[in-house]
């Protein structure tokens, strides 16, 4: 007994002590590492929907096209396509020199496979709903291993941006249940890098594709390493054991000073909203709720929140969107004109100070989700910015998955009064599910917004296929519901990511990231 | 005495089966389900719809359950959803991790707390004891995340010496064996750390207790007066007898050496089974939580069990009043 426990502290003491000042022993020439916040849960694109499965599959696996930095959908196994004059019919040219990392050419069979999968109710993909239109699915057909031919019901504009699902294997997945295949623990792809190995809740690494169509990588490895909080991944980051790491706003500062890391800031395509019920009654108002956009400054929440790493929101669609419109009513932060709008609506302020009509107080509920500090905050920040102008704003924290169950009631009005949430948008601005009047009660309009308006140019947007008209047309949608105030739409979140000195080849910063063309960058040697 | 393991063995059934109800149903109280993760403006209800009734969600919950305890019995625990791989694969990848992890920092715990509570009893209301007490108290009420971020700070990012997270360094992927044993003993210093600075206080105290009642007892007096030495009195006659109440502490224990830690494996990002069945609650991820409860109310009744045949083992009073 005291000998093994003797051996036990001993073996404890020599690795303490045998190493010396630094924490890395391992060779890291050529090897990028990242960190992911998420357990990694299936390597496969047509199943997974969680970012840190997507960010392993995003160099794992190709698509016919991808986004450029610019966030313009470019080539990639497709190398060109054609669009009949219809708008119906997508014929894309595969290139012809993509092999599998097996050795295996890749062809328009492929991709077939791919698509017809997602398609098929069996297989637990998500992303089914992005090839069905108004309910029938999109039919895809391989004319010869190099050419594949999409034939849509009706143009739609969004269909060029879904196409750059991750292709898989059909040799390999054939018969298979792709659900539990175990192709998802050991992937096959014809990406920039192999699949090496996968250690749950740990790693996932992945090495150099030689063979990659787009030219071989210049690394030679990455590793994904999984750190779930976020202090442990600053000082992952601080102690030279990951050389990417996002930063929360509140530790920028600290991001700054470290030695030999470079700290990027950018926009998303993301904006967070307070959300107005429009069902109830004190916000089918419009003057309500253009009171509540200009008592509502945006820029002390953002200072407050963020330090200022953020930007404030006018309407519903990212700066960085190629549809944006900065020619929108902003509601700039105005108390005054919050009270006459008000005084205007019949609200008048009682003795207690708050405002009253006809004996009913002016005050609402708002809802956020626990956990999300961010949007707590703002909550607590927006009471007592609206009760300067007499409104009573309770706040209720809430479990996720409680505020979801609020807002997905199938019924016709939905329990709550607003709602602090934030919408992630794709790279097309077709957003029919978030404001189409057909989208509530079952859908994503939970606010049960309705403008007829806006029906229509959300359809027409869904069918017009030229870049110009359809940029006019979601330039109007935003100004239309700028205007409304549906949502008080609140801030665009800032990017924050640290990247070592030691790694080049970036691409610009924007949403689509830092390392859009993976296989350009390289790691500096004896660093 | 064995017809007593085989009453209690044989009740395990019943008591499982309990078990997994209450859980099952409480789990489906709880608002919200798996689809909840893949909300976005992109998912359309009717494919989330698609999906629950795909894993069968769309059956009433007491036929969900039968499914359940169908597959069971055929020693199928179920297939996880999202991650789609079978709830026994996914636990037993991480039980080596987190045996080890709570094993050694158990191991530890009693190195410490042994000495600890013996010296503490033996100088009872003196300075030591006063030392070791307010320690303990600190020990115990030390927030363990705080703690953790605080030795990452010290050990890793001022003096380097040791790495913050992870259980193996992905670039020694290709040293021989001794070097990755010693890499992963590297990556355990700083959480076995942890937990033991945390757990010692409460073992101790016990160890305390137990020591001070048996040293009051007229056998230590008899020892004495037989003039051996205190270091004999103490560490033999003494410490035997304080040390019964701990295996039953210990017998409770065994279930948390397979459960994990969750706070400590997730700061130090050590692959184990508290994140595992965390994260199971969060993503309501119901196979998977089922699974893990199934399998930890197994081990906390085994675990009562091995207790109180040690129990009777080591203490032949409790042997003879079992005796039915």
């Amino acid at each position: 007994m005291k000998k093994t426990i003797l051996i036990v502290i001993s073996v404890f003491l020599s690795a303490c002590l045998g190493c010396s000042g630094s924490i890395k022993t391992g060779k890291n020439i050529g090897t990028l590492t990242f960190t992911l916040g998420g357990e990694v849960s299936i390597i496969n694109p047509v199943l997974s929907s969680d970012t840190a499965s997507s960010a392993v599959e995003g160099v794992i696996f190709s698509g016919l096209t991808k986004i450029n930095e610019d966030l313009e959908i470019v080539p990639d196994i497709a190398k060109s396509w054609t669009v009949s004059a219809d708008g119906k019919t997508y014929t894309f040219y595969l290139r012809d020199d993509v092999y599998w990392h097996d050795g295996e050419k890749l062809t328009a069979y492929d991709a077939k496979f791919t698509f017809d999968l997602i398609l098929d109710p069996k297989v637990n993909s998500v992303r089914r709903g992005d090839y069905i239109i108004d309910g029938i699915p999109i039919r895809f057909e391989a004319r010869g291993p190099k050419v594949l031919r999409a034939m849509l019901p009706k143009p739609f504009a969004p269909f060029l941006g879904r196409v750059g699902m991750g292709i898989l294997p059909k040799h390999l997945l054939e018969g298979k249940d792709i659900n539990t295949a175990q192709f998802n623990r050991a992937p096959v792809g014809s990406g920039p890098f192999i699949f090496k190995e996968w250690i749950s809740a740990d790693r996932v690494v992945v090495e150099r594709n030689p063979r990659y169509f787009a030219g071989a990588p210049k690394i030679e490895k990455i590793v994904f390493k999984i750190i779930p909080d976020e202090n442990a991944r600053f000082i992952a980051l601080e102690t030279g054991q990951t050389d990417v790491c996002d930063i929360p706003a509140k530790d920028y500062k600290r991001a700054k000073l470290l030695k030999r890391t470079n700290v990027f800031e950018y926009d998303s395509l993301m904006y967070v909203y307070l959300g107005l019920n429009q069902k109830r009654e004190i916000f089918s108002d419009k003057k309500v709720r253009q009171a509540l956009a200009y008592a509502t400054d945006k820029q002390q929440l953002i200072q407050l929140i963020f330090n200022g790493l953020a930007s404030p929101a006018y309407g519903p669609m990212s700066p960085v969107g190629w549809t944006y419109n900065d020619n929108v009513e902003k509601y700039d932060h105005n108390v005054q004109k919050a009270e006459k709008l008000l005084d205007e609506a019949g609200w008048f302020m009682g003795k207690d100070g708050l405002r009253e009509k006809k004996g009913k107080k002016l005050e609402f509920t708002i809802l956020v989700n626990q956990g999300n500090k961010e949007r707590e905050k703002a909550a607590v920040i927006l009471q007592w910015q609206y009760k300067k102008i007499g409104v009573k704003a309770n706040i209720r924290v809430m479990e996720w998955s409680s505020l979801l169950r609020i807002l997905n009631a199938k019924s016709t009005e939905k329990d709550f009064d607003a709602v602090i949430i934030g919408w992630s948008l794709g790279i097309d601005p077709d957003s029919y599910s978030i404001w189409h009047s057909t989208q509530y009660p079952l859908g994503l309009n939970f606010i049960g917004y309705s403008n007829r308006d806006v029906d229509w140019l959300l359809e027409k947007g869904r069918t017009t296929l030229n870049r110009r008209a359809r940029k006019k047309i979601y330039g109007d949608i935003q100004q239309i519901i700028a205007e409304e105030q549906p949502y008080i739409f609140l801030w665009y979140p800032h990017s924050i990511v640290a990247v070592s000195d030691r790694i080049g080849g970036l691409s610009k910063p924007g949403p689509a990231g830092l390392f859009v063309d993976i296989e350009k960058v390289y790691v500096k040697e004896n660093y | 005495m064995y017809k007593h393991v085989l009453k209690r063995l044989v009740s395990i059934i019943p008591l499982l089966i309990g078990v997994s109800i209450i859980s099952f149903f409480v789990m489906h109280l709880a608002p919200g389900d798996p689809t909840a993760l893949f909300v976005d403006p992109s998912v359309s209800p009717h494919e989330l719809a698609r999906i629950r009734s795909n894993w069968g969600l769309d059956h009433p919950v007491h036929v969900q359950y039968f499914f359940w305890l169908k597959n069971v019995l055929r020693g199928d625990l179920g297939t996880a959803y999202i991650i789609n791989r079978p709830v026994t694969e996914l636990i037993a990848e991480r039980i080596p991790a987190t045996l080890l992890l709570m094993a050694t920092s158990l191991f530890f715990i009693l190195l410490v707390s042994i000495p600890l509570g013996v010296l503490s009893a033996y100088k009872k209301g003196r300075g030591l004891d006063n030392i070791i007490s307010v320690l303990s108290f600190l020990g115990m009420s030390i927030p363990s995340f705080w703690l953790a971020l605080m030795l990452m700070l010290l050990f890793s990012v001022k003096l380097g010496f040791l790495p913050s997270s992870g259980m193996s360094d992905p670039l020694l992927a290709d040293t021989s064996l001794p070097g990755k044993l010693a890499d992963i003993v590297r990556h355990m210093v700083l959480p076995v750390l942890t937990m033991v600075i945390i757990g010692f206080a409460g073992l101790t105290r016990y160890i305390r207790s137990g020591t001070i009642e048996v040293l009051g007892q007229n056998y230590i007096k008899a020892a004495r007066a037989k003039g051996l030495s205190e270091r004999t009195v103490l560490f033999k006659h003494a410490l035997r007898n304080s040390l019964l109440p701990v295996i039953t502490i210990l017998g409770m224990t065994i279930p948390d050496l397979f459960a994990g830690a969750f706070i400590i494996e997730t700061i130090f990002a050590w692959p184990g089974m508290g994140r595992l069945g965390i994260g199971a609650v969060f993503s309501r991820n119901y196979p998977l939580i089922m699974g893990i409860v199934f399998i930890s109310s197994l081990l906390i009744i085994l675990g009562n069990l091995a207790a109180d045949v040690l129990y009777s083992v080591a203490d032949p009073r409790i042997r003879t009043e079992g005796k039915d």
